[in-house]
């Protein structure tokens, strides 16, 4: 109870202006604080997750700009509480990829394809929830050790079948599937305690399943892309570390609905904060060669209108498929987004170059001159400048 | 005694039979990537055995890694230029001969994106340039390799010559190894062209 004023009594410290207060605010529970590692197991783990610390913490693909990392920093404090963000350290990796991790140490990585795919704080504050969920529950620890024993015993009655002669790969088959089934547990247990961060936090907790929604859509997109069979989100594979999607979805959506889905999404906010960012994680984004999937991407970013960036993004998209028809589309991506006034100037360079691309010479070298005006050192100006004279 | 033996066992197995490294003696015209690519090396360089792609053959000073020197022997339209990693859940970007010049940087830097899996690639510079005795572009690159951290540097050259894509490219970690060998590979790459068949 006193906790439960005290976390308000912060909440209302840290958000004065809070437009609309939520009705009913879900109580944490207790935080343990700063912990040392116990056994040996723990020991070496840590020891271990310290050494990757040391390596990530110099490696060229962590983004070290202060204001995106305090940015991240304070939704983490929003989200879980300010006692529990403190002992975190936040890293924010160049990787186009839906992901964030935790490890066992109270390392944080946040991939930038998280950042450029969720739509609002709510969403982020949902995503590094239920990672902290893993580090306060543990489950690092609980996992390796649940492995060494699968592992151990699957090594033993392999031994001990070979001595009997008998086939022990059913018996096999059975403890792997209890130690792959162990790792979806987990991933409820810190679905559910994320989903208690976000209910006593300032954010609105059915954020949670809008995220995973869009994961599954844009996975079919992907695959839809590439020619491949859909994934099928009902189901568990067998050696699959996560629960089914769907069965995400479905539980977040009921448990926002039991616990009222009130809350602030800060849309706004969060786009605001990573404006500067966004078109760098959607450069590496169309570098995956990822058509399908992308496409949607773009598509779900632009739900409120398509911006100058989002439209050169696509622009790019399609000139790299470059088909024929893909050249033509990709023109009028540029054309738009120019049209609209502020775009990057690299979006005359795209055009000139999906025009000569697809035959129509003298528009292109036009669209080249224009953007060699603009940009007139770029890196690539020789080679421009000399497609741009060719006759 | 033993130790040798257990060395020689060990180079047995991580490298495949048929992937013996070669001698690439100085002075003799040399054949390369399984193409009529021909380039004539003024010093001795060591031949790979394994190779990046198909169409791809790799020569090094000191090891690979330290300095490489790749040539692309006749990409066509629909191959990528080096092996794909996953064709299922990460396909690389393929060459086509409509490509512009400066599809072609973006081409490299898209498949190394995705097969070495880092956006931590950078084209540099991108200039025109006659290589095999056609007219095609010169550009400058760097990476980093999640593998090792190590920054290096690149530089290429490539031409779209009948329909095909040829190419070579140099690349050495950016300290030391690259400066030290880039010279020695303009050199070779300066003498590159496709001899006809049937000699």
């Amino acid at each position: 109870m006193i906790a439960r004023a005290a976390l308000a009594a912060m909440l209302a410290l840290a958000a004065p202006a809070l437009a609309a207060p939520k009705a009913k605010l879900a109580a944490l529970p207790p935080y343990a604080g700063a912990y040392q590692p116990q056994t040996v197991d723990e020991r070496g783990q840590w020891a271990e997750a310290d050494e990757d610390e040391r390596q990530l913490r110099d490696s060229a693909a962590v983004v070290t700009d202060p204001a995106l990392n305090a940015y991240v920093r304070r939704v983490l404090c929003n989200a879980v509480g300010d006692d529990r963000c403190a002992s975190v350290r936040i890293y924010i990796l160049r990787v186009p990829v839906f992901n964030a991790s935790m490890s066992a140490n109270g390392t944080m990585r946040v991939y930038t394809g998280l950042l450029l795919r969720v739509r609002s704080e709510a969403e982020l504050a949902a995503v590094l929830g239920h990672e902290f969920g893993h580090f306060e529950e543990r489950h690092v620890l609980a996992g390796f050790r649940a492995a060494r024993t699968a592992t151990d015993l699957t090594t033993w009655l392999t031994l001990a079948g070979g001595y009997a002669a008998v086939s022990t790969a059913a018996t096999s088959h059975t403890i792997a599937g209890n130690f792959y089934a162990y790792g979806r547990d987990q991933e409820r247990a810190a679905d559910r305690l994320a989903f208690s961060y976000t209910a006593a936090s300032r954010y609105r907790p059915g954020a949670a399943a809008d995220v995973w929604t869009r994961v599954m859509d844009e996975n079919d997109a992907t695959s839809l892309g590439r020619h491949q069979r859909s994934q099928r989100y009902d189901k568990v594979a067998f050696f699959a570390s996560h629960p089914a999607p769907l069965e995400r979805t479905v539980t977040l959506r009921e448990l926002a609905r039991k616990d009222g889905d009130d809350g602030e999404d800060a849309t706004d906010t969060y786009a605001a904060a990573l404006a500067t960012w966004r078109p760098q994680f959607l450069t590496d984004q169309i570098k995956l060669n990822d058509f399908g999937g992308t496409e949607y991407l773009l598509a779900q970013l632009a739900k409120d209108g398509w911006t100058p960036d989002l439209l050169f993004a696509r622009g790019e998209l399609y000139r790299q498929r470059g088909n024929p028809r893909d050249l033509v589309s990709a023109a009028g991506f540029y054309r738009e987004a120019i049209a609209k006034g502020d775009a990057d100037p690299l979006a005359q360079r795209g055009l000139g170059l999906a025009l000569l691309r697809s035959g129509d010479a003298a528009a292109g070298r036009q669209a080249l001159t224009d953007y060699l005006t603009l940009r007139p050192d770029c890196e690539d100006a020789a080679m421009l400048r000399s497609l741009a004279a060719a006759q | 005694m033993i130790r040798t033996v257990t060395a020689a066992a060990l180079i047995a197995l991580a490298t495949p039979a048929i992937a013996g490294n070669t001698l690439v003696p100085a002075g003799v015209p040399a054949a390369v990537a399984k193409s009529t690519l021909t380039v004539t090396p003024a010093a001795e360089w060591n031949r790979l055995g394994a190779r990046p792609g198909r169409a791809a053959e790799t020569w090094t000073l000191d090891g690979d890694t330290l300095n490489d020197l790749t040539f692309y022997g006749g990409i066509e339209t629909g191959q990528p230029i080096v092996r794909e990693v996953s064709r299922k859940s990460k396909p690389l970007p393929h060459f086509s001969s409509t490509m512009l010049p400066t599809d072609l940087p973006a081409l490299l830097e898209a498949s190394y994106r995705i097969s070495l899996d880092t956006p931590l690639v950078e084209i540099g510079t991108v200039e025109p340039t006659t290589f095999a005795g056609a007219s095609g572009v010169h550009f400058t690159y760097s990476f980093t390799n999640p593998a090792d951290d190590v920054r290096r540097r690149g530089e290429a050259w490539a031409a779209v010559i009948d329909r095909r894509l040829y190419m070579a490219s140099f690349e050495a970690p950016a300290l030391h190894f690259f400066d030290a060998g880039i010279e020695g590979a303009r050199k070779v790459v300066a003498t590159a062209k496709l001899v006809p068949q049937g000699r």
